[in-house]
């Protein structure tokens, strides 16, 4: 039995491995850092249906700090960044943190598709024409902004993160100072 | 990983990228790394086709020399500097002449000619690395760039940024466009 534990944790150790080695070398890997934007501004209100079925409007939002995620389900660094969300929006529960993830283009049926691979409990918000990224400064995606309390956009992060670092969380926890 | 050549401070690499398994050219430079990775026109035809484009459009992008492409800041937190580029800068030297990078601005005109469905377009505009964009520490994008040019077509490329406003260039030499493989079951 004991060997069979110890092959199981040297197994799940080199799979471990295999997966950072292999993320390195295609040049996943990422700096953790969030970036003050030189201009903070008012973040353009919206109304979304989510994946889920229900309706999300940002404003409701105001007095939480708001980590809004622009993606596509066939976007690589979309889909690396995804667990750590679901991992950092797990972390603040309790926090005035939200995650909203707006995805661009495609239909509810792809987004519940993708959740079956990559099953995430916070609001998959649904911009099939893609009306809203337009209304944001967003050029690529993964494009991620973070709206402090007043509803003002202090931070952007182009490209994927590990969002449940203490890295990423640090500032978003000093936005809610007062 | 071969080093064909440095150009200024750029050191210039090629090989074989782990993940996609097809050759790639890699620029590093002082906070700045770039990789086109060759990305096969038959890839290129099931992501649009899935997407929603005709066979033909389908055809049109995988027929215009299409690499998996990805540039980032990777500037240290100890001398952060902000990157930025334009792909209207970037020079492609092929067969004697010079032409430019086929940009997302390019195919809108395109595509308000052979109108294919918006969600296709949707995809296509957001699958392309943005025409400017400016990266601060640890930004990054991962996209399509697409040079307009035959399957198989070697290129030279040169690449221009600026790093805190100082404009900087090197030339990716013997870029080859991927050439238009058709696997079939008996093949692999």
């Amino acid at each position: 039995m004991k060997t069979l534990i110890r092959v199981s944790i040297r197994c799940t150790i080199l799979a471990s491995w295999l997966v950072l080695c292999a993320a390195q070398a295609a040049g996943y890997e990422t700096a953790q850092t969030l970036s003050p934007l030189p201009k903070p501004f008012a973040a353009p209100d919206f109304t979304l249906q989510g994946e889920d079925g229900k309706t999300y409007r940002l404003s409701d939002y105001r007095g939480k700090v708001v980590v809004l995620n622009f993606w596509a389900t066939w976007c690589p660094p979309c889909r690396y960044e995804m667990p750590s969300m679901e991992r950092a929006h797990k972390k603040v529960q309790g926090e005035q943190i939200v995650l909203l993830a707006i995805n661009v283009g495609e239909s509810d049926d792809k987004v519940f598709e993708f959740t079956g691979q990559y099953p995430v409990t916070f609001p998959l918000l649904l911009d099939l024409d893609g009306a809203i990224i337009r209304k944001y400064p967003v050029i690529g995606l993964p494009t991620t902004f973070v709206i402090d309390p007043h509803g003002v956009v202090t931070h952007r992060a182009i490209g994927s993160r590990e969002w449940d670092d203490e890295r990423m969380l640090a500032p978003l926890r000093r936005l809610l100072k007062p | 990983m071969l080093l064909l050549a440095a150009s200024a401070a750029a050191v210039i690499n090629t090989g074989t990228d782990a993940e996609a398994d097809l050759p790639y050219w890699e620029v590093v430079e002082n906070g700045v790394s770039l990789r086109l990775v060759q990305r096969l026109p038959d890839q290129t035809r099931g992501f649009f086709q899935a997407r929603g484009f005709s066979i033909a459009d389908s055809e049109l992008i995988a027929q215009s020399c299409v690499f998996q492409t990805v540039f980032k800041n990777i500037s240290p937190p100890s001398d952060p500097g902000v990157i930025e580029y334009s792909l209207d800068e970037w020079v492609v030297h092929a067969a004697g002449a010079q032409r430019r990078v086929k940009t997302r601005e390019d195919w809108n005109k395109e595509w308000a000619v052979r109108r294919p469905p918006q969600a296709a377009q949707l995809a296509f505009e957001w699958s392309l690395i943005p025409t400017r964009q400016v990266y601060r520490p640890g930004d990054y994008n991962w996209g399509l760039t697409l040079y307009n040019l035959a399957p198989g077509k070697p290129f030279d490329l040169d690449v221009v940024w600026r790093h805190g406003g100082e404009r900087h260039s090197t030339r990716l030499k013997g870029v080859v466009c991927a050439p238009d493989v058709h696997v079939s079951p008996a093949t692999q």
